[in-house]
């Protein structure tokens, strides 16, 4: 196969958190501009393999590759420079500060910078965020209201917006759809449509398959820890719910990876 | 791109509601200590708004303003310090005796005990950054043993009291006044040098305040409405003149005032336009998000107890120079003063919000209902009470307003 390299694959990662394997080597691969839904119960791995890809968590074993190359991720700062940001499940947006100032958290653009001190470039930052979000077609009357006055779908698009504001390669979203109404879902949606339209590539967590199964190019289903299926999505959504809902309660354990890739059952 | 309900009615009184109700919080605090004045101004027969009164109110208000400053930026990322009252009573005290005893000139006595302020503070950002010991008894051991280091410095006579002058010029001096400006017509027995920099100051405001709307509406930013923009600047312009032309009438601006407005701009500026003031709001609004987004929430901690602990020296300089001496009482309930000022002064107990400007009006609330009431010969058990009244007034007030905005 003459093909690029997957933006992101990760080999055989564990991570134990004292006495519990939360993963126990999982294979994972992200292709160039695809939207990968990551699915499974609760503690079955799914927020722990995102935040070592993220770089929040160091694994306990295991290679992560972007683009080919093997890197070493220590802080979400490495992270950040390797273009992976998460978008995470409790929004991680503060509410006390204007919508530009949570686009730039943490990497407020400067000007007159005096040792790590700078004076904040207003100007420049409300300029980019008013052009994200037209980029985006996330619709917010200022950029300068207050996180804490806007709705929960649009703060939600906050932070995905966030996520992609600096050059990101890979979005990572973990449960982008929970506690949001059925509207706000659909903008969701829309929304993760409109960044893999622009040539973005995409894992999202969720534990709720309906949600997901209209963006995905592929599912993956992780259960206490492991690998249990690896699948594109196709068919009507009742029969591929079904399918997977099988896996992820653990009905079905007899997967093995399609298109002749490399078998995976070694790691069981 | 903002929308605005363009069918409300455009007067002057209207415009007015509108941006009143949408500043409410700040609007607020300004009224209370309008209100108070006008009330004492009254009640003494004019007294509370004389030169000697007004110079005298600012001078005692500076010590507690200066602790209030660092106060809001540990209350903005959720902490408190108890520590610092005692802090800066135990640090006046080493100044003292710096200049009294080990006979060092007042700047390296001064520099020295905002060292120690500052590794006090550090001490503080260690136990509650990195130990994660919660604030309130971290700083209440501090509080502790603050006093108990206070006691030991004190410890032989009591009184420590201060001879040096250039150090007691700070706490109870004023500014040198132009001598080539006669004392005739409206000019006599007025300082010169603080009218004109009030003069300065009021020209330096417009001029800012007009080239930021110019830049605002540039930007497409709501901008109140230009009737009511002019009414403004004309207020503050008039309030900056009033209060230039009570001070030039007794001896002028004092060294006091001095050090309190150049640190007031100092930490405005850090928190309004710079990135290490977003980082502290960022932490205090929800520190998993800023750890997150790269941000050290410990490194913030160190720094806002850091610069606590050298405003607490601060204040004891101001404290011991306005006595001219160092007692072992100094610093007593300073940090209480300082918490209520801050909260008065708008900032919200659940973290993430005030300003360092509120604080200061906040502590002028505080200390003008102390003066005013002193006037009056109001008893000190109700003077605690008044003022009880005014703190919880002010935090419901903002619990109400906040609550409101979310409906």
């Amino acid at each position: 196969m003459v093909e690029k390299a997957p933006v992101v694959e990760m080999r055989n990662i564990k991570k134990n958190f004292g006495g519990v394997q939360a993963l126990k080597g999982v294979d994972l691969v992200l292709h160039h501009n695809e939207v990968l839904g990551l699915v499974g119960d609760n503690a079955a791995g799914k927020s722990t393999l995102m935040k070592i890809l993220s770089g929040a968590y160091i694994p306990d074993e295991g290679e992560i590759f972007v683009e080919g190359k093997k890197i070493h991720m220590a802080s979400s700062k490495d992270a950040h420079k390797q273009g992976i940001e998460m978008v995470y499940q409790d929004l991680a947006l503060a509410n006390n500060l204007d919508v530009v100032a949570n686009v730039f958290m943490g990497r407020e653009k400067t000007n007159l910078q005096l040792g790590q001190i700078g004076v904040l470039d207003e100007h420049y930052m409300e300029k980019e965020t008013e052009r994200l979000l037209d980029r985006l077609k996330i619709d917010i009357s200022s950029v300068r209201l207050k996180v804490e006055s806007l709705s929960g779908g649009q703060r939600q698009a906050i932070a995905i917006a966030r996520s992609t504001a600096f050059d990101a390669k890979v979005t990572i979203m973990d449960e982008p759809t929970a506690a949001l109404s059925v509207a706000a879902i659909e903008k969701v949606l829309d929304l993760v449509k409109e960044l893999k339209a622009q040539g973005n590539s995409i894992i999202i967590i969720s534990h709720r398959i309906e949600d997901i199964y209209q963006v995905s190019d592929r599912m993956m289903v992780l259960r206490q820890g492991r690998k249990v299926c690896d699948t594109k999505v196709t068919g009507d959504i009742d029969t591929f719910r079904e399918h997977v809902v099988a896996y992820i309660v653990g009905a079905r354990d007899d997967f093995a990876e399609e298109g002749g890739k490399q078998a995976n059952g070694k790691n069981r | 791109m903002v929308k605005t309900d363009r069918s409300e009615e455009i007067t002057l009184i209207g415009d007015a509601k509108r941006l009143f109700h949408e500043n409410i919080r700040e609007w607020g605090m300004y009224i209370a200590l309008l209100v108070i004045m006008i009330i004492f101004t009254i009640t003494t027969k004019g007294v509370f708004l004389s030169s000697r009164n007004i110079s005298n109110l600012i001078n005692q208000t500076g010590y507690i303003a200066i602790l209030a400053i660092g106060m809001t930026l540990v209350i903005i990322i959720s902490h408190i310090d108890l520590s610092v009252g005692y802090l800066s009573g135990f640090l006046g005290a080493v100044a003292a005796t710096a200049m009294e005893f080990w006979h060092m000139p007042a700047p390296i006595s001064i520099a020295l005990i905002i060292i120690i302020g500052a590794m006090a503070g550090l001490l503080t950002g260690f136990l509650v950054g990195q130990m994660k010991i919660p604030a309130f008894v971290a700083t209440l051991a501090g509080w502790l043993g603050y006093r108990g280091a206070l006691q030991l410095v004190t410890m032989h006579r009591g009184t420590i009291v201060i001879t040096n002058d250039a150090f007691n010029a700070i706490g109870s001096g004023y500014i040198p006044d132009i001598p080539i400006i006669p004392d005739i017509g409206i000019f006599a027995g007025v300082h010169k040098l603080t009218l004109t920099l009030g003069l300065l100051v009021i020209i330096f405001y417009i001029i800012s305040t007009v080239k930021l709307r110019n830049r605002m509406l540039y930007h497409n930013f709501k901008v109140s409405p230009m009737h009511l923009f002019i009414l403004k600047v004309i207020f503050m312009s008039a309030l900056i003149g009033v209060i230039t032309w009570i001070l030039s009438g007794f001896r002028g601006l004092s060294w006091t005032a001095v050090i309190v407005i150049v640190v007031v701009l100092f930490y405005h500026f850090i928190m309004a336009r710079t990135n290490l003031g977003r980082h502290i709001y960022a932490v205090g609004g929800n520190p998993e998000a800023a750890q997150l987004t790269g941000i050290s929430v410990k490194k913030i901690t160190y720094i806002v107890f850091c610069s606590m602990g050298m405003l607490a020296a601060l204040s004891g300089v101001l404290y011991a120079s306005r006595f001219k001496s160092a007692t072992t009482t100094a610093g007593t309930l300073f940090e209480l003063d300082a918490i209520a000022a801050a909260f008065v002064g708008g900032a919200s107990p659940s973290g993430g919000i005030g300003k360092v400007t509120g604080s200061i009006v906040g502590a002028f609330v505080m200390m003008s209902l102390t003066s005013g009431m002193n006037l009056m010969g109001i008893d000190i058990s109700y003077q605690y009470i008044v003022r009880a009244l005014v703190l919880v007034a002010a935090v419901v007030f903002d619990v109400a307003t906040r609550n409101r905005k979310k409906t």
